[in-house]
């Protein structure tokens, strides 16, 4: 199955996911599961973007979901979802990394499994396969990022979070977002310059 | 301090340019300064391809089937939690009935055997199983999360 980019966590406006939110926290079984396969989504796509290896993605979802579910009673109907959610799923990533004392910055050698996350190229003009080129390598290159550049890059570049969400997810100040941000990417730019180098 | 290329603002300004997240002022600042700068020009070009390469990026996710549970409200949870127990005992009440009256129906001795033989082996499946679903509660991280 493939899913598009960063799509909305809940499709509609602040006021829908809240209806969403309530009436799952009613019990009724339908908002539970709509909210369930939305949040599922977003929280499976951050988690294998942090972990790059699908069956750790799926556990660390599993278990962020679990703790979703299990403190929606205590959530603030007021704030929204995504920024919540994706602090569980940093949280759970951040505890997987701390129990195998490995981070990303350690899978350099499983690059090449990282890129087959990526969905093929279907036949395309030429600027397509040029863009195609140029994901593999950012996604490539991600992999050799240290934890705090890595995730600052996905949640800006490939969920779309505004500098406040990102603030929130990351328990930083909105004003160092910006900086944070500009340095991981200068990092990101600097690797890939190094792997066309040395693919040239 | 301006930099070599004449800058006179932070670098991390053209990421929040890229981003539109700069207030007007600063906007118009950078802008000013990328008419002039074709290195900040060239890195402003960059941050934006590699931008749209990650927005436009898509991965494979698993099929609705591979999750194999659904997360249920509290609510949920406690009507099945006592669902079960109220099933289970009026199956074993009705079971045990209609065994009772075969058992008196007949005094065959066969057909006492037979009815005794099936009553054990399902017992010993049920408590099989039931045995093999306590020790995986102990240990299961999902055990909280219902089909």
């Amino acid at each position: 199955m493939v899913d598009s980019p960063a799509p909305p966590l809940v499709a509609g406006d602040a006021g829908s996911e809240r209806h969403l939110i309530d009436r799952a926290k009613a019990g009724e079984p339908a908002a539970c599961d709509a909210l369930a396969r939305r949040c599922r989504r977003g929280a499976y796509l951050l988690a294998l973007q942090m972990l790059g290896n699908r069956d750790d993605a799926m556990d660390v979802t599993q278990d962020a979901m679990l703790r979703f579910f299990s403190t929606l009673n205590s959530f603030d109907a007021a704030r929204r979802v995504q920024p919540w959610l994706f602090t569980i799923v940093r949280n759970q990533v951040r505890d997987l990394w701390r129990q195998r004392q490995r981070r990303p910055a350690d899978a350099v050698g499983e690059s090449d499994v990282l890129v087959g996350q990526l969905v093929a190229p279907q036949p395309s003009p030429e600027a397509d396969l040029h863009r195609q080129e140029l994901r593999r390598r950012i996604w490539r290159a991600l992999a050799t990022l240290t934890a705090d550049k890595r995730e600052i890059i996905v949640l800006r570049d490939y969920h779309d979070l505004s500098y406040s969400d990102i603030a929130e997810v990351l328990g930083i100040p909105v004003g160092t977002v910006m900086s944070r941000l500009h340095g991981a990417r200068r990092r990101l730019r600097a690797r890939i310059e190094e792997e066309g180098g040395r693919h040239a | 301090m301006p930099e070599p290329c004449g800058r006179t603002f932070d670098e991390a300004l053209l990421s929040g340019y890229v981003d539109r997240a700069l207030v007007q002022r600063e906007g118009q600042r950078v802008r000013l300064h990328l008419e002039s700068c074709a290195a900040c020009r060239a890195t402003v070009e960059d941050l934006r391809a590699m931008r749209e390469a990650a927005m436009s990026s898509t991965f494979e996710t698993p099929r609705d089937e591979e999750w194999s549970e659904t997360p249920h409200t509290e609510a949920g949870r406690l009507l099945v939690g006592l669902g079960w127990p109220l099933v289970t005992a009026w199956a074993v009440l009705v079971g045990g009935y209609a065994l009772w009256g075969s058992w008196q129906e007949t005094d065959n001795l066969l057909e006492r055997l037979m009815l005794l033989g099936g009553v054990t082996g399902f017992a010993m499946l049920f408590v099989g199983v039931l045995l093999d679903r306590l020790k995986a509660a102990k240990t299961d991280h999902y055990r909280e999360v219902h089909r």
